[in-house]
């Protein structure tokens, strides 16, 4: 039995149904009040019958299951457009929107998804936490489908399905965690281009010339909501919860690449070269960092001056990289393809970018100390990160060769971007296509550019 | 009119294990508490002990501290093994996180 906090039952009942048990439980729940410093705990007493109650006398409703697979529902309207709008009030009134316009996920759209995938649909890709929703291929359609995907966006998101669903994401805590995570795919490989997924200028964002990172971001999150049962306030503690429209899904930009510059998912990963892959780490911040100077630097200060600029930004102790210290990721670094150039051309490598990120970026003890980071370091699992508490100043990750180091962004140097990260694992995922992938591309060219 | 149909995108739960049995009675038990150590556990879980030991002659409740406590150590396997060694008829679990 449980004691905890009014606004943590959804979260709890998650983690129940997440162990494989029917989704309730005995729990005594009090105002979040209650659980503050120096909080008025009489209520324990006053309500300790509930208590004994719990240990003793509580037992399952029995239509506490859960429901049965592939469930249909449906609506009817006067007209097709009445009978859409319909279909997206009981979309919302269900919870399983985002506020935005769905297309419901109807026989037909599913059908038609479901060719992007050499998969059978009823494969099984593992259970969604919290909650323990059965992933499938098919409930990957069913959310793209709502995302306004199309099956050519498919295996990306059943790869990054599949890494979410890796215990080595961390997925599991921080699904229902307070801090905001989000997950991000990094694409690499021939598939990129091919689904029209954005490397270039605004890659983060939706673009009408590069639709695939929206939908697929999206349906992640419809399916993090749905299957996983991560909505805000109930399945999860999210307090601001960024980015969660879409969550973010780019390319790295390959063509750009400096010579030397191994691509992201064949160095962290090892996927051999024009293997198409997803890397997928969680980040809970998102900052823009002006990167060029301003007015008559050699090209070797601006570089110098950009860098520390990035390495100042990460020199900041509000512990988001504990998540990952030992082998995720403190976060994802994006420059775009020229800057790479220019600073290679200068004698910079990318591992020499790192060291110096690693090695600028340390935060001297009594600044860890004045902010209260020493009490999260030592409550960490991980023994590496425990030990590291002894180190001045303070790495703000175990090693060099966890910062994710990305090409992408608009060829223009004035600025690169900083997803903080709060990533347990970064994992990789192979992305395969069915036979007959080319003329699903032929149908998107056809399709999207009115050809 | 027309009808459109559409798919629940909530994918089905697999019930695998049932809920623990209720205990009779809490008289004469064993009791135990899995801690996070947070929220305030550290005066709440002390505060049912007593409660416990009060209204229920008999029964023993383990110190708060018999088992692992923090988030990262009460929902691993290693915590859940110690818990069924020790012999406790039931636990309670708190204070969230």
């Amino acid at each position: 039995m449980t004691l905890t906090r009014a606004d943590f039952v959804g979260v709890m009942t998650n983690a129940i149904s997440g162990l494989g048990l029917a989704p309730a439980a005995a729990m005594v729940t009090f105002p979040i009040e209650m659980f503050l410093p120096g909080s008025d705990i009489s209520p324990v007493e006053a309500r300790r019958q509930e208590f004994y109650d719990g240990l003793t006398r509580w037992s399952l409703e029995p239509a506490g299951n859960g429901g049965g697979a592939s469930a249909m529902v449906s609506v009817q309207g006067a007209t097709p457009e009445d009978a859409l709008v319909r279909a997206n009030h009981r979309i919302l009134a269900n919870q399983w929107g985002d506020g935005l316009p769905v297309w419901p996920a109807t026989r037909e759209r599913v059908e038609w998804i479901l060719q992007g995938t050499p998969l059978p649909r009823e494969h099984v890709l593992g259970t969604f936490p919290p909650r323990g929703g059965v992933a499938t291929v098919e409930g990957c359609a069913v959310a793209l489908a709502m995302a306004g995907g199309r099956p050519e966006y498919l295996p990306v998101l059943v790869a990054g399905v599949e890494a979410f669903l890796d215990p080595e994401s961390g997925s599991e805590q921080l699904q229902a965690a307070s801090g905001s995570a989000f997950p991000v795919l990094i694409v690499n490989g021939p598939i990129a281009p091919q689904i029209k997924l954005n490397s270039g200028f605004g890659c983060l964002g939706p673009d009408p010339q590069y639709p695939a990172g929206a939908s697929i971001g999206r349906a992640l999150r419809l399916m993090q909501q749905n299957v996983g049962g991560a909505r805000p306030g109930v399945g999860t503690m999210a307090n601001y919860g960024g980015l969660r429209y879409t969550n973010v899904v780019f390319a790295e930009d390959e063509a750009n690449l400096p010579a030397g510059w191994t691509p992201h998912g064949r160095e962290r990963h090892g996927f051999g070269a024009g293997t198409s892959s997803i890397s997928l780490a969680f980040a809970n911040g998102a900052t823009n960092i002006r990167r060029r100077g301003a007015k008559k630097e050699t090209p070797e200060e601006d570089a110098l001056q950009g860098m520390h600029r990035m390495a100042d930004f990460m020199r900041v102790p509000n512990l988001a990289g504990l998540a990952g210290y030992e082998r995720g990721a403190p976060g994802i670094l994006m420059i775009p393809g020229v800057v790479a150039q220019t600073m290679t051309g200068l004698g910079w490598t990318k591992r020499s970018m790192r060291e110096f990120l690693w090695e600028h970026s340390r935060i001297p003890a009594e600044q860890l100390r004045r902010a209260g980071g020493y009490a999260w370091i030592e409550i960490d699992a991980s023994a590496v990160t425990r030990d590291s508490a002894a180190l001045d100043p303070w790495p703000i990750t175990a090693t060099p060769d966890n910062f994710i180091l990305i090409v992408a962004g608009g060829g223009h140097p004035t600025n690169s971007y900083w997803l903080q990260g709060y990533s347990p694992g970064v994992v990789g995922r192979e992305i395969r296509v069915p036979e007959h992938f080319s003329r699903l591309l032929s149908e998107a060219e056809r399709d999207l550019t009115g050809a | 009119m027309t009808t459109l149909e559409f798919y629940d995108p909530c994918g089905r739960l697999e019930v695998r294990q049932p809920h623990a049995p209720r205990l009779d009675t809490l008289r004469g038990k064993r009791l135990g508490f899995v801690s996070n150590e947070q929220w305030q556990a550290f005066r709440m879980l002390p505060l049912l002990k007593s409660l416990l030991e009060r209204d229920f002659p008999g029964v023993e409740v383990l110190p708060i501290d018999a088992f692992p406590q923090g988030n990262a150590l009460i929902g691993n396997e290693e915590t859940a093994a110690e818990v069924k060694r020790s012999g406790v008829d039931a636990v309670i679990i708190g204070n969230a996180a």
